[in-house]
């Protein structure tokens, strides 16, 4: 039955993943709705993803891939963290997923004609290309734009590209916009864009060394076409996510303007083609923006806009009830039901792109049995913790890829909370009276140790096996995971991983094949069905 | 005369012995406190490449005494080193934030010796009376009141419920706010008092509303030690046989207690407060975090997040420069009322 089912969908998934990717235009190349490869069944039904038939598409790779890792389960699958905004009911706007917020689509409402953001911290200088942090690009990507960019469901759209094709193998080509102007007056031209992204992947190009070379990993550098108004892009072979990665990385700036001011004037002045043109600059204080009336789109519906930041979340929080700001980030759950009661304002979340798990070393005991590792995920009551330690504001995840990106496996459900069958599993794997730590960051994600403690709680109460909680300083940790030895890593941590470009692919990579720079996990059935993803490009 | 220089050059020489242990203390932190900061700067999955890259232009892969010379070499220069998080210059950043965190401090010890001279000489005039039990208690909430409770407090009250005061931030320094005062009341306006100029005024007004709240956060805890300094001083006084004599000759009790009494209690008082002062430049840290006042411990919390070493050890040295500069003051003022302590 389900395996009928299957081969009958399998027809379809061929058509419906043809990902957009290689014709672009108004598409969307991060379609999900094919979910070809179904396979319905969980862990404990047969037959188990090994003995399905192999996927067609590179959607359905990466999809066995998150079933596979379903039941293989190197993690612990915790929870989805929401992005969670407050906004003054002053102002219309929605959260995006993408953990940015675009003050273009901020509409003041009545006789208010200027917006303000409270967020966490502010810039670490304009330059769009020297650095990779949110509240930077918070600020900078008011200005600057890039070729493709997205919706607030992290669908792919035309920024500064109006199409997007796949010219072969390593090549890709985006027509641009004409009529665009930066904000210096100058024209938007083809050796711009090339110039910035050869400025991004190249250190010798633009006097930086940018940090964001990783963000456009496998593109090698950009030539304007010949005659038309259209850049080249290469990649170092077969890039199947070159325009998920465009649509999220690499901002264009002004040649002329680059070129002819110093890393210090470019770190505190812009010239983008943006909604906003830069006002003011006070580092550490605030960044003033004004509409552009040049803007080739519609302006901006605020004439002005002002960022600033506050550390403390409930000093944002009341700078919001007190009407002296518009929006602010970071709500903390135990505020949320503040703003909610305060009248004039309103809370905005939506699921972000960042996922909390608990690494399990593969090869380290007892997390060196599937068993046990599955029995890990049964102990712990994910409903609960979402509920009760981060008041709903989180999703519940069950593979590594989370809803709405590529590759994310519909038919997988999170591993249900159940006791006895934590403890069957348990007594199987062997490690009966296993001890275990896990070890956790404490701050650098929302509710990290409570989250863990409340972990650490719900496998206690198994009757065959005791944990404790490790409280560990980030960069020490990190250290330890990142030195590419997994022997010298504690054998089970908590630790958040954030994927803007939408495509599975950027999370299953680095964390769970056997060359990834943070893996915990090594099998070559994975790896297998990554590097078959990989090899696949747009057209299926 | 000659004694009080060499008292003075002496006590500057021992204040910057101080500064040098700051200096070299903060340095030698950096390298005991866990994580690289390029595990900061980097995102998690960096390339090796990439962190090799950061590492060699923080000049993290140098030995430790070449850094350590390096870094004291520049801040004689006047140098203060750039910051990893944004490559800028630390010493503008740093002394940019100064006016905030100096005016704050200076507003919040007004607010304390406000409060708790009158509470002091109340409570001693009044030993064992109501009055004194009331202004004991208060002075011991002052001390027990977390800072951040107080303020968080205030804001939900007196800001959020009420609306008197703007929740916080800092939109324009005393500075900007007197010199647009002086513009309006200057010659060209026939020195008129700028009352109802409105557009200017409300610079100061402004200014005025946004401290309120945090100086009252931050003096509160100075409150309790001085209404007891100045409680103790006091009772200490009136049992002196001058204040008999006062008494004896048919002084009215007000000019005995105010006039002659006080008076002497205010000398150690003075001083305590100047040395508050220098505490209160280092300690309002948390105070500015929940108003978001951008002075230097908004900075230095900012910093420590990062692990931004650079702006964290160039705050950290200008908070401590302005201890020992305080303390410096204070000494040479005492040495100047009480010339035995030149000894």
């Amino acid at each position: 039955m389900e395996r009928r089912k299957f081969l009958t969908l399998a027809g379809t998934a061929a058509g419906a993943a043809a990902l957009a990717g290689c014709t672009g235009g108004d598409d969307t190349p991060t379609d999900t709705e094919g979910g070809g490869d179904t396979a319905t069944d969980t862990a404990t039904d047969e037959p188990t993803a090994t003995e399905r038939p192999e996927p067609e598409t590179r959607e359905g790779y990466l999809q066995r891939a998150n079933l596979v890792l379903h039941e293989e389960a190197p993690w612990i699958f915790l929870n989805r963290q929401y992005s969670v905004y407050g906004k003054s009911t002053d102002v219309n706007w929605q959260a995006r997923r993408d953990e940015l917020i675009r003050a273009y689509d901020i509409e003041p409402a009545g006789s208010k004609s200027t917006v303000r953001i409270t967020q966490s911290q502010m810039d670490s200088g304009l330059d769009p290309q020297d650095h990779r942090e949110t509240p930077t690009d918070n600020i900078v990507r008011q200005a600057y734009e890039g070729l493709l960019s997205r919706d607030r469901e992290g669908r792919v759209t035309n920024q500064l590209a109006t199409g997007y094709e796949r010219v072969e193998d390593g090549q890709v080509r985006f027509e641009l916009r004409s009529g665009v102007s930066f904000h210096s007056g100058d024209s938007f031209t083809k050796e711009d864009a090339a110039f910035s992204i050869n400025r991004i992947v190249q250190p010798d190009v633009g006097g930086l060394e940018s940090p964001q070379s990783d963000q456009l990993a496998g593109v090698t550098g950009a030539e304007p076409a010949d005659g038309d108004s259209a850049v080249i892009v290469n990649s170092d072979g077969l890039n199947p996510i070159v325009f998920a990665l465009f649509a999220t990385y690499g901002p264009i700036m002004n040649k002329s303007w680059v070129e002819n001011n110093d890393s210090a004037y470019i770190n505190s002045h812009m010239d983008g083609t943006g909604p906003f043109m830069l006002d003011s600059y006070e580092q550490d204080v605030e960044v003033v923006f004004e509409s552009y009336d040049d803007y080739y789109l519609d302006a901006a519906p605020a004439d002005a806009l002002t960022i600033q930041s506050a550390a403390e979340a409930s000093t944002r929080v009341n700078q919001l009830r007190n009407g002296e700001t518009d929006v602010i980030v970071n709500v903390p759950p135990q505020n949320i039901s503040q703003i909610q009661n305060s009248g004039n304002a309103e809370i905005s979340a939506v699921p972000s792109t960042r996922i909390i798990y608990n690494a399990m070393i593969y090869n380290q005991e007892p997390f060196d049995s599937p068993e046990f590792r599955r029995a890990m995920n049964h102990a712990v009551d994910l409903e609960s913790i979402v509920s009760d330690v981060l008041s709903g504001f989180a999703g519940q995840t069950g593979q590594p890829t989370l809803e709405g990106f590529v590759g994310y496996n519909e038919d997988v459900d999170p591993y249900p909370y159940d006791v006895e069958e934590a403890e069957r599993l348990v007594e199987e794997s062997g490690y009966a009276g296993a001890e275990i730590t896990l070890h956790t960051p404490v701050g650098r994600y929302l509710k990290d140790l409570e989250i863990a403690q409340a972990v650490v709680g719900y496998i206690d109460e198994l009757e065959n096996v005791s944990a404790e909680v490790q409280q560990r300083d980030f960069g020490n940790l990190a250290g330890e995971l990142l030195d590419g030895d997994l022997s010298t890593s504690p054998s089970f941590y908590l630790i958040g991983w954030g994927n803007a470009t939408f495509d599975a692919s950027q999370t299953l990579i680095p964390l769970l094949t056997s060359d990834g720079a943070l893996t915990s996990y090594s099998n070559e059935r994975v790896d297998e069905l990554i590097n078959q993803a990989q090899s696949m490009g747009g057209q299926n | 005369m000659a004694s009080f220089g060499r008292f003075l050059a002496k006590r500057v020489l021992q204040g910057l012995v101080v500064i040098f242990g700051v200096i070299t203390v903060l340095f030698l932190l950096r390298y005991i406190t866990p994580g690289s900061p390029v595990d900061f700067i980097a995102p998690l999955d960096a390339s090796q490449a990439t962190r090799e890259r950061i590492a060699d232009s923080l000049g993290l892969n140098e030995p430790l005494y070449v850094q350590y010379a390096d870094y004291v070499v520049s801040l004689l220069q006047g140098d203060m080193g750039y910051s990893y998080r944004s490559g800028t210059a630390v010493r503008p950043r740093v002394f940019a934030k100064l006016p905030a965190t100096l005016e704050l401090a200076v507003v919040a010890t007004f607010v304390a010796i406000a409060i708790s001279i009158p509470l002091g000489v109340v409570s001693a005039t009044r030993r064992h009376t109501v009055p004194d039990y009331v202004a004991t208690l208060f002075s011991l909430l002052g001390i027990s009141t977390p800072n951040f409770w107080l303020g968080v407090m205030l804001v939900v009250v007196l800001a959020v419920q009420f609306g008197f005061f703007p929740t916080s931030s800092r939109p324009v320094g005393l500075l900007d706010a007197l010199g647009n005062l002086v513009v309006i009341a200057g010659p060209e306006r026939g020195w008129a008092l700028p009352l109802r100029v409105d557009p200017f005024l409300s610079d100061m007004q402004n200014w005025l509303l946004h401290i309120v709240l945090p100086a009252i956060t931050l003096g509160t805890y100075f409150t309790a030690l001085i209404t007891r300094l100045t409680r103790s001083g006091m009772l200490d006084q009136l049992g002196r046989g001058y204040v008999r004599a006062a008494r004896a000759k048919g002084l009215p009790e007000t000019l005995v207690r105010y006039r002659h009494a006080l008076r002497n209690t205010l000398i150690p008082v003075i001083t305590v407060v100047g040395l508050q002062l220098g505490t209160l430049i280092g300690g309002a840290v948390i105070t500015e975090a929940v108003f978001d006042w951008p002075g230097l411990g908004s900075l230095v919390i900012d910093a420590i997040n990062n692990r931004d070493w650079p702006l964290i050890q160039g705050c950290l040295v200008v908070i401590g420069a302005g201890f020992v500069i305080v303390n410096i003051v204070v000494d040479a003022l005492y040495a100047k009322l009480n010339p035995q302590v030149m000894d």
